[in-house]
Parts: C-alpha cells; sequence; structure tokens
C-alpha cells in the first residue's frame, strides 16, 4: 500500500524587534479569520488575543473552544465570529477534544480519506479550564504529542460565570469567590498555580513559551513557532479582563507590558531541543508591582504589607530569569516604604470604586 | 490491510473479542481507549490489532473517560469514524459528553460491558450503568451473545451514520456473562462489510475548506427548535433501523428483528420481559418450564432507544402476566426496583387489554440468574395469573420465600 506523505506547514515569522507594536507592521497577515461583531467587552484582552492568534494561524484552521468567555461571548445565539472551524467543547474537554481533532486528521489523511495539507488545530481554553477541571486533559494531549496547538488565554479567573477565583487568580486578587473582608483582608490568600512550567516540566518534548497581549508580534510568532513543531505546543498568554481586574478600557494592551515589566508575568520559551528556559525576552523598563497593581480595582484593598508580599514575589521571579534585581525593587519588599493601595496617591480612580 | 480482504470464517471468540472484530471490520479511524473492566478487553485486542498492522487506526489511551469521550467527539466532528467504550462507573465518569455529543449529531460509536456501579465495586454486570443515560439521546441496545454483539456493532454504524439519524449508539453487552463467555462468532468476508456499511460522511466536518461552527449558544427560544430536530432524529431512526435490519439479513443472512426477540410465546400465558445475556438462561428454563406444562415464553427487547412502545404494546398485550427482569437499580422508582417496570407499564397503558406486570430484581450485583430462579419467577407469574392481581409490584429474587 503507498504510504501518504503527510503536508505540513511551515508559517514564516515576522520580523519585528519584540518590543515595537505600535506602528504598522507589513508583515502582518491580511486575513482575519476571528471577524468583528462578536460580544465580547470592550477591550477584551482574550479576544484581542484570539484576533492575533488567528491571524498568524491563517485559514487552514481549526479552533477548538472549551466552555469560557471566547465560547459564551463569542457565539451567542448561534452567532459565531470564526470564518475558520469552530466547535465548542466541554470546559474539562479541552485537550481530549483537541486531540480527537488531530487523530481524525492524521488517520484520514494517513488513510487517504481527506486531502490537503495538515490543518493548523489551536485550542482556546481559557484559564479556568487550562489551570483546572480541564488540567488532565491537556496534560494527556501534551504528553501524547498531538499535532497541536493549545493556548491557554489567562485573564486569571473565571470570568464569563461573573468572576471567579481560578487556581491562576493571583495572590491578593479579588474576585467574588476570593472578596476581601475582615478575616481575609488580601482576598486571595495563594499564589497562583505555575501552569505554563508544570507543561514545560511534565511535557518536555513539547514546545511551551509565556506570552502577553502586550506585545503582539512576539505573540504571534510564539504561535507560529507553537503550530511549526512537529507535535503538541502550550502557550500561555496573559489576557487582561477589564471586567474582572476593573481598569479603564483602553489600557488593555499597557496592562499586558506592565505585568510583564513589573515582573509579574515572566515570558520565556522552552527549548525543547536543549531542554531549558529561554529567558532571553527583556522588557523596557523593570518597575514595582504597584505600578502594575495601582490600575486595577481588584487590587484596591491590599494594604502595605500585601503589596510588599507580591513585590517579593515579583523579585523571586526575575531571579528565576537570571536577572539582577535593582535596589529599588529590593526596597519595595519593606511594608514601611510602601503605601496602603486604598491611600496610594497614584492609585488610578478604579481602584477606589470598589 | 486488514480490511482489504478477509474471507469469511467462523472463529471462536468472546463478546469482548467480537466487539473488537466488529471494529475492524469498520475500518474505524480513530480509537479511544481507558482501561476499566470487563470491557478492557476489547481494547486489548484492538491494540493488539493496531500493533499488527492489522487495522490503520489512531489508537489513544486517553487519561480517562471523560476525555475518551472528548477525544472520540473531536474525532467524530473532524469526519473521522471513532470507537470507544467504557464498563460501569467509567460509563458514568464520561457522563457530561453524552448529551454533547448527540447534540452535535456525532455518530460516535461505545461499547459498553455492563458493569455494577459502585457500591458494591464488584465486576459483576447490571444494566445500570449504560441504563442511566437512557435518554441522552443515544441508540442503544443489548445483545445477548457473541455474535449477536458483532453483528449489532455494525448495524448501528449503519444506523447512526445514516444522513437521516446521524445519531450515537451505545451497543451494549452484559459483563462476563455476554463480554468473557466464548463461543463461535461467523466472521463475514470483508466485501460484505463493504456492501453493507458505507464509509462514514458527515454533512458538516471540521473542514477549513468548508468552515462551520458547532455547538454555539443560544437565546432560550432558539433551545426547542434544537431539541425537537433532536427528538426527531431518534423518532426517524425507526425506520432506518428497520431498514438496516432488513439489509442485514439480505447481506449477511442472519436476520434479527429489530425490536423484540419472542421465544415460545405461543399459546404463552405469562412472559418474562427483559433484555441481555441473562435471556440465554432464560430460553432454557423456559423450555423446561414448558415441558412442565407451564405456558411460559419471552419477550426479549432487543433495542430499548429509540423505545418501540407500539411493538412492545402489541407484544405484552397478548400475555395475562409479564414479569420483567431488571437487572438494574432503579431506587424509589414508580416500582421502588428497576427502571425497565416502567418502560413496559408506561408501554402498555393505552392497551385494551392490559396484563398484570411484576418486576423481578435478579442478576443484581452481577449475579448470575440461575434456572432454579427463573423457576421461582414463573411460578409468581402464574400464581398472579390465577389470582387475576399481583401480590406486590418488586420482587427481590432470592430474599423471599
Amino acid at each position: 500500500m503507498a504510504v501518504i506523505e503527510i503536508e505540513r506547514q511551515m508559517l514564516p515569522m515576522l520580523g519585528s524587534p519584540n518590543q515595537g507594536a505600535r506602528f504598522y507592521n507589513p508583515d502582518l497577515p491580511q486575513t482575519e479569520p476571528f471577524v468583528p461583531g462578536h460580544r465580547t467587552c470592550a477591550g477584551c484582552g482574550p479576544s484581542i488575543q484570539y484576533r492575533m492568534t488567528s491571524k498568524a494561524s491563517g485559514d487552514n484552521t481549526i479552533l477548538v473552544g472549551p466552555t469560557g468567555c471566547m465560547y459564551v461571548a463569542n457565539s451567542s445565539y448561534l452567532c459565531t465570529p470564526y470564518n475558520v472551524p469552530w466547535a465548542h467543547t466541554q470546559i474539562g474537554s479541552a485537550g481530549s477534544f483537541t486531540a480527537g481533532v488531530a487523530a481524525a486528521y492524521e488517520a484520514m489523511i494517513r488513510k487517504g480519506k481527506w486531502k490537503g495539507a495538515f490543518p493548523n488545530i489551536i485550542c482556546e481554553a481559557g484559564d479556568g479550564s487550562a489551570s483546572d477541571i480541564g488540567l488532565a486533559s491537556i496534560s494527556g494531549a501534551l504528553y501524547r504529542d498531538h499535532d497541536c496547538l493549545i493556548i491557554c488565554y489567562d485573564n486569571e479567573q473565571y470570568a464569563n460565570t461573573g468572576i471567579q477565583a481560578s487556581s491562576r487568580t493571583p495572590y491578593g486578587g479579588m474576585t467574588t469567590f476570593s472578596p476581601p473582608g475582615p478575616m481575609v483582608p488580601e482576598a486571595k490568600k495563594l499564589f497562583p498555580k505555575d501552569l505554563a512550567r508544570m507543561m514545560a516540566a511534565g511535557h518536555p518534548h513539547c514546545y511551551v513559551a509565556t506570552a502577553t497581549v502586550g506585545y503582539p508580534i512576539d505573540l504571534m510568532n510564539k504561535v507560529r513557532k507553537g503550530l511549526n513543531h512537529k507535535g503538541a505546543a502550550f502557550l500561555m498568554i496573559y489576557t487582561p479582563c477589564q471586567k474582572g481586574f476593573v481598569y479603564e478600557t483602553p489600557r488593555s494592551i499597557d496592562l499586558g507590558r506592565l505585568v510583564v515589566e513589573c515582573g509579574l508575568y515572566p515570558i520565556w520559551e522552552w527549548n525543547h531541543e536543549a531542554r531549558e528556559y529561554d529567558y532571553s525576552f527583556r522588557p523596557q523598563h523593570m518597575r514595582p508591582v504597584s505600578e502594575y497593581l495601582k490600575l486595577q480595582g481588584r487590587f484596591g484593598h491590599l494594604h502595605a504589607e500585601h503589596i510588599a508580599k507580591l513585590q517579593k514575589f515579583a523579585n523571586e521571579q526575575w531571579r528565576m530569569m537570571g536577572v539582577e534585581v535593582p535596589e529599588a525593587l529590593v526596597r519595595a519588599t519593606n511594608p514601611e516604604t510602601i503605601a496602603d493601595m486604598a491611600s496610594a496617591e497614584a492609585a488610578a480612580a478604579v481602584a477606589h470604586t470598589v | 490491510m486488514a480490511t482489504a480482504s478477509m474471507a469469511k470464517k467462523t472463529v471462536r471468540i468472546n463478546g469482548c473479542v467480537a466487539s473488537a472484530q466488529a471494529a475492524k471490520y469498520s475500518d474505524v479511524d480513530v480509537i479511544t481507549a481507558y482501561p476499566i473492566r470487563p470491557y478492557t478487553a476489547t481494547m486489548m485486542a484492538l491494540a493488539q490489532m493496531v500493533a499488527n498492522g492489522e487495522l490503520d487506526a489512531e489508537y489513544i489511551v486517553a487519561d480517562s473517560e471523560h476525555s475518551q469521550l472528548s477525544i472520540a467527539h473531536g474525532a467524530a466532528s473532524s469526519g473521522a469514524r471513532v470507537f470507544t467504550g467504557s464498563s460501569g462507573v467509567g460509563v458514568h465518569y464520561a457522563y457530561e459528553l453524552y448529551s454533547p455529543i448527540s447534540g452535535s449529531r456525532m455518530p460516535v460509536q461505545m461499547m459498553i460491558a455492563d458493569r455494577t456501579l459502585d457500591p458494591p465495586g464488584d465486576f459483576g454486570s447490571e444494566h445500570t450503568d449504560a441504563l442511566a443515560t437512557r435518554d441522552m439521546g443515544w441508540l442503544m441496545g443489548w445483545s445477548c451473545d457473541a455474535q449477536e454483539a458483532f453483528d449489532n456493532h455494525l448495524i448501528a454504524y449503519r444506523i447512526g451514520e445514516d444522513p437521516r439519524v446521524l445519531l450515537p449508539q451505545m451497543v451494549c453487552q452484559d459483563g462476563f456473562f455476554v463480554s468473557h463467555i466464548t463461543t463461535d462468532v461467523a466472521l463475514p468476508d470483508s466485501g460484505q462489510v463493504k456492501e453493507f456499511l458505507p464509509p462514514y460522511k458527515h454533512p458538516y466536518p471540521l473542514d477549513p475548506r468548508h468552515p462551520v461552527s458547532h455547538g454555539p449558544q443560544i437565546m432560550p427560544e432558539q433551545g426547542p427548535p434544537l431539541q425537537l430536530e433532536r427528538a426527531r432524529a431518534m423518532e426517524g431512526a425507526m425506520t432506518v433501523i428497520e431498514e438496516a435490519h432488513e439489509e442485514f439479513a439480505r447481506v449477511f443472512g442472519r436476520r434479527y428483528d429489530p425490536w423484540i426477540e419472542e421465544f415460545m410465546t405461543d399459546g404463552a400465558d405469562v412472559v418474562f420481559f427483559m433484555q441481555g445475556g441473562h435471556a440465554v438462561t432464560a430460553r432454557h428454563a423456559i423450555r423446561h418450564m414448558r415441558e412442565r406444562g407451564a405456558k411460559v415464553g419471552l419477550v426479549r427487547l432487543r433495542t430499548i432507544r429509540p423505545y418501540p412502545t407500539d411493538r412492545v404494546m402489541a407484544s405484552l398485550s397478548r400475555f395475562k402476566v409479564v414479569g420483567v427482569v431488571e437487572t438494574n437499580m432503579g431506587l424509589g422508582s414508580v416500582s421502588s426496583g428497576g427502571s425497565l417496570y416502567a418502560e413496559a407499564c408506561a408501554a402498555l397503558y393505552e392497551s385494551d387489554k392490559r396484563p398484570l406486570v411484576l418486576s423481578f430484581m435478579a442478576g443484581m450485583g452481577g449475579e448470575a440468574i440461575v434456572l432454579k430462579e427463573f423457576y421461582w419467577m414463573t411460578n409468581k407469574l402464574l400464581e398472579a395469573q390465577k389470582r387475576g392481581k399481583i401480590e406486590k409490584r418488586t420482587h427481590w429474587v432470592g430474599f423471599e420465600e
């Protein structure tokens, strides 16, 4: 029996420095597999990410959408914004449904039942799906190395259900399941699950990386690297949620940069060939965490000691990446040098409204 | 590949292997496995077939039954023919997926070898595992031996993949009593299977050349038409089921009534109404009882979803007493016994000549229902006939004099 060669796509990298993003880039694909007209909130980080991701992957793409914002807000009332095939699946089925699609194409192409290049198969799972209920299903897909890209669009909470804590919600983050009160002044007491590193450590043969909507070219190139990788890839993307973070709508991209500049969202790639992390991505600035926190109502209740704790956490992240922590950031771990969020002069108006 | 040419032959295999053979003959594209006894033996056999190169399929060891069914859902949505299966609590671990799969009209096939739920955590066969999912939009029926299991898998693919139906199928067999009992099974010529089972072609798969969206959210008022469509698919399947069985008889020479099997019902006053492998014992018991003059017969339900209401009514109305042999738990249900009682009684409600109906809790925990117990149950039915009314709705067999 003749062996059918499976044709796989190789998408080119976009040539642009990862820092620059606010200028016209002629390399950007014209295609819009994620069209306007959906019902997500103004400034929605996940949908900005969705547009970038699908632009990078192009039209030969199949999208899988486990339950979450990008299912509910995008596909309401039998209308969807997808110009490529898309399927809803259960919130716990992110990795498994996607694996099924990939396996079907492997078999159908091999058996001559479907002709064409192997499609880009992308799963868009929220952090609730990826870090909680669907964790095992994603781990299974990565472990078995299906040719697909699983994205966790990380808005650090269950947003579509009305802002509940997930295991990605940061320390100090207020949600309806982690409200602040006299007994729990910091609101969320736990630090987030380090999902992307779990995925890299547990599935070292996979391409794994982190990104944020603050750096679109970097994000799109990582999508393409994940798709070009023969086998499974996992990408965790910071996508701010205006409704849950409580910030001024136009600042989504700013937050996507500040979270990196403040050391709260390390950007890295897992080099599966060398089996090591690549920490060469450097933001333009390094800032204290308060610069990031003060823009968001969800942190408006934090006391100086809580902010200091988060600064300590951020400094550890910098050190993990091999970055020397400047003296000013070391000093910022001392609560006596910090103002409570509620009385901080610099805090945005939104921080006082919650 | 294997499916290219296989000659007709008779082999001695158990129900699990018969199911695996059926999957092979159906040239499935994607298989998703997760171990749980007793159905595991089916997946073991398929793993070996794939390893030997007898079957070209993606064989995926899932991380749970939930993932197993989700993988199956994704693969069927992309246009692949999918085979999966489970037993007992595994069937329930995947419960979330049953409605989405039938709702998206994906003809996934699932082999069930029944196992008792926990507790009592034993390996025995009870139908509760699959029966609990009976209203989720899956075609469902029980086989009573390995040959019938093999045949039912082929027939179910043909029905489920028919563009007029497009529904998933649970092809059930009793754990151990069918799954692990070795009998002669006639395997067909692969040309016969090709003639009977056309290639799977879903009208709207996830194909980048023809973009579609599967499963978007709806407004409440968009719900009724969608649910009605799924209900109509189930009702519409009845014609297709009959056609498929007719066609099966033509191609393979084995004829099954798609809905019920009647055994020694001529002149019978009382009958057993049941599903699955215990019917084999029941046939022997009935033959013995008939020799002693008891006018007893058997009505075996072969397809429970869609439920052949009119056929059940027409059949059971001919008798004076019906004894439902449950082999499933319906705790606190209509009869406070099993769930099959309500299915039988509801079908009889519109009948002019309603028989008395009793429910027997037998084979619970996967215990064999032995001949002696069928004799005992027959006596209960005959007593009810003589008395003209039932003593009580539910008898726990083995716990009464």
